[in-house]
């Protein structure tokens, strides 16, 4: 194996280390089935894969990987049928992963979870994007950068993202 | 972002609730390794096969050239070499990988896909059309020419090849409209994308 492609593997690796957990919460605000989500994830890694030997440093690694991701998850969205939730997904979304003793506190966090990833999931493409992108924490240069848009213009639209989430939410203004 | 103490608690709760949302499956890196593995080596095997069809087919069509006398099949076996040559610049002009789309930022992407999309449908309207024109117009030289051509082909050769022109008239043009309506779903779907950034945003 040569030298480059052994690099390219380690680097690989590290950034679905890094990023790994980020890339599947970007994929769920895309996809609720779980089943389809994962093949989402495998598809936005595989992208990243292809396209890393091309990747210069232009960018910072994170707002190259976002903007893989999101294109990827556009393209899907583009591609699938209605979304329709199995019986599997839905009994998985209800249940709590590990009922402890504090179990309406843990019910009620996941609730608010619950709730929280359902309403990205409705926004408008847009506001998702903005939304994930302020969610996962990228500063507004980095924001802009993978939308193509001005930090100016993140600010603007960050603040109506929101308030189309609060309201997606149910959270009174 | 605001600088309200109150907002930017309520940001922090979101994304503490956001970093328990769908977790990814232990077994996430070692399916996509897996998944690269059978891509790389569908790759190198797509790209062998093709390598050897199609030197098979330069071999023949050179052979043909050389050793018929028949001027029908030498033409057939020009025909081939040239279809090839285009195959091969095509197939290079595709992967030349100049530029990789998604890497690029969300709304120069979108508007890529549809500048794209646009090019595909104008593309598959032109083909149709050419295609058709193309058999139309062998049909007529070969009516025109019918005293020379007929000397060097067989008559169960003649039947064949309007069996074929008649069976492909259809099969063209049922083919490239399936593609049209494809390209212009698409089409209507990423137009919305676009549109829903731009009016969602702006």
């Amino acid at each position: 194996m040569s030298k480059r492609r052994h690099d390219l593997e380690a680097q690989f690796d590290r950034i679905l280390s890094e990023h790994g957990a980020a890339i599947s919460r970007l994929a769920y605000s895309y996809e609720a089935v779980t089943g389809i989500r994962e093949e989402l994830v495998q598809e936005i890694a595989l992208a990243i894969w292809q396209a890393l030997p091309h990747f210069r440093g232009e960018c910072s690694e994170r707002t190259f990987v976002f903007r893989i991701a999101h294109n990827r998850g556009l393209t899907h969205v583009s591609r699938r049928r209605p979304p329709q939730r199995s019986l599997d997904d839905l009994e998985e979304a209800d249940e709590p992963a590990d009922p402890g003793p504090h179990l309406d506190e843990q019910l009620a966090q996941i609730n608010q979870r619950e709730r929280l990833g359902s309403a990205v999931q409705c926004l408008p493409v847009a506001h998702k994007q903005m939304i994930v992108l302020m969610l996962e924490g990228l500063s507004h240069a980095e924001i802009g950068a993978v939308l193509g848009i001005t930090e100016n213009n993140v600010a603007v639209r960050l603040t109506r993202a929101r308030k189309a989430l609060k309201e997606a939410m149910g959270v009174g203004q | 972002m605001t600088n309200d103490p109150m907002t930017d608690r309520e940001l922090n709760l979101w994304r503490e609730q956001w970093t328990s949302v769908a977790r990814p499956s232990p077994e996430f890196q070692g399916q996509v390794q897996k998944r690269i593995k059978l891509k790389d080596r569908r790759f190198w095997l797509g790209n062998l096969l093709a390598v050897a069809a199609l030197a098979g087919m330069l071999i023949l069509a050179v052979y043909q050239l050389s050793h018929e006398a028949n001027r029908f099949e030498k033409g057939e076996a020009t025909g081939v070499c040239v279809l090839l040559l285009v195959a091969v610049a095509c197939r290079l002009w595709i992967s030349r990988g100049t530029w990789r789309a998604e890497t690029q930022s969300i709304r120069a992407f979108v508007e890529l896909w549809r500048r794209r999309v646009l090019a595909q449908i104008r593309g598959i309207q032109i083909s149709i059309y050419v295609a058709i024109g193309w058999l139309v117009f062998c049909a007529a030289l070969a009516a025109a020419n019918w005293a020379t051509i007929r000397l060097e082909i067989t008559a169960t050769g003649c039947l064949v090849l309007t069996v074929v022109i008649l069976f492909m008239l259809p099969v063209i043009w049922f083919a490239g409209m399936w593609l049209h309506r494809r390209k212009v779903a698409e089409l209507n779907e990423v137009t919305r994308l676009l549109e829903e950034m731009g009016t969602t945003n702006d």
